[in-house]
């Protein structure tokens, strides 16, 4: 990964940290694999690809009270406005870096971006985005704290989330994310854990997990969720 | 390779994507650059514009201090855009020779 993009990163974060956004996000999607690194300290762990886009999940959006154009914050650092599909997601661009926000989709599903009033945004939300806010972890990026979902509730969210990815080579890159973090977890001797988190997990969603886990060659992966 | 083909389609788009937005958002600009001239030991502004390969000048003025700011700071932003988009552009050359890759003769 470019130094210029990890610097870019840290800035952002810091600056959503400073305006005191950041204590009520969750970092999620794949820069969150770059990170668990710091988790897993010296346990063998592969860092798997990850694209320009850093998402930011806001479990709760109604308890942010401070009210700040997160757009002009990363003005000057030369993020632009831009929408993604049809609806009309807002995202902060830089060619280095895309910013997304995320909420939870609770209920009746609707098709529409959540408005963030306070933040000047709005976000895209999505199923079961709860399970990876309910049990998160802290690392130290630089002077900043960022919170992470664990990585046995991103491995296996991701895993129940597959079949709804778009295309198979999406589903292929989240499930070999997955299982390397099912494996660095088994190494690292906290197999049970991720047991125990799979255990929290409704019948129906374990169902589709374990589905997804038959053809993994690993062994030791296999071994937990039996 | 599928998944990595995947991802740089998926970058692709987002460059491009990104490079409309840059255009946009440089067009949104104020147009021109603001000059400062000396004229019997007062202080007025020209906006300085080019058109048709051609350099006008339009008088202005004295200019408040907001008015000042918004074209310094459209200068400042029209630099950095300009930049990224270069960037932008760069990345899309890039990504679309790599997913062209070797033609079969």
């Amino acid at each position: 990964m470019e130094k210029s993009q990890y610097k870019l990163c840290i800035e952002v974060l810091r600056r959503l940290d400073k305006a005191g956004v950041l204590k009520d996000t969750v970092l999620v999607g794949s820069w969150c694999t770059l990170f668990y690194r710091e988790y897993f300290g010296r346990t063998r762990y592969i860092i798997s690809l990850k694209t320009r886009d850093m998402d930011l999940l806001i479990p709760r959006p109604a308890i942010i009270k401070v009210v700040i154009d997160v757009a002009a914050l990363l003005k000057d650092l030369g993020f632009v406005v831009g929408f993604t599909g049809s609806k009309g997601y807002i995202r902060l661009e830089h060619p280095l870096l895309i910013v997304e926000f995320l909420v939870p989709e609770r209920g009746r599903s609707y098709d529409k971006p959540y408005a963030l009033p306070q933040l000047g945004l709005n976000a895209q939300p999505l199923r079961f985005l709860d399970f990876l806010a309910q049990n998160t972890i802290t690392v130290k990026l630089e002077d900043i704290t960022v919170t992470l979902p664990h990585p046995a509730n991103f491995a296996l969210h991701k895993l129940l989330v597959l079949t709804k990815r778009p295309t198979t080579e999406k589903q292929m890159k989240d499930k070999e994310a997955a299982v390397r973090i099912l494996k660095a977890l088994v190494d690292k001797g906290q197999g049970n854990l991720a047991k125990n988190v799979f255990d929290t997990m409704p019948r129906k969603w374990q169902g589709k997990v374990k589905k997804q886990l038959i053809d993994v060659v690993e062994e030791k992966i296999l071994a937990v969720f039996r | 390779m599928n998944v990595i083909k995947s991802v740089l389609k998926e970058e692709l788009a987002n460059s491009q994507a990104m490079k409309k937005d840059y255009e946009r958002e440089l067009a949104r600009l104020p147009k021109g650059s603001l000059v400062k001239k000396k004229i019997k030991g007062r202080e007025y502004y020209y906006l300085v514009v080019r058109k048709n390969g051609k350099v006008r000048f339009t008088y202005k003025g004295k200019l408040c201090d907001k008015e000042i700011e918004k074209y310094e700071q459209a200068k400042k932003y029209r630099a950095k855009y300009r930049k990224l988009l270069s960037q932008v552009k760069k990345q899309i050359k890039f990504l679309k020779g790599t997913l062209r890759g070797k033609k079969p003769v």
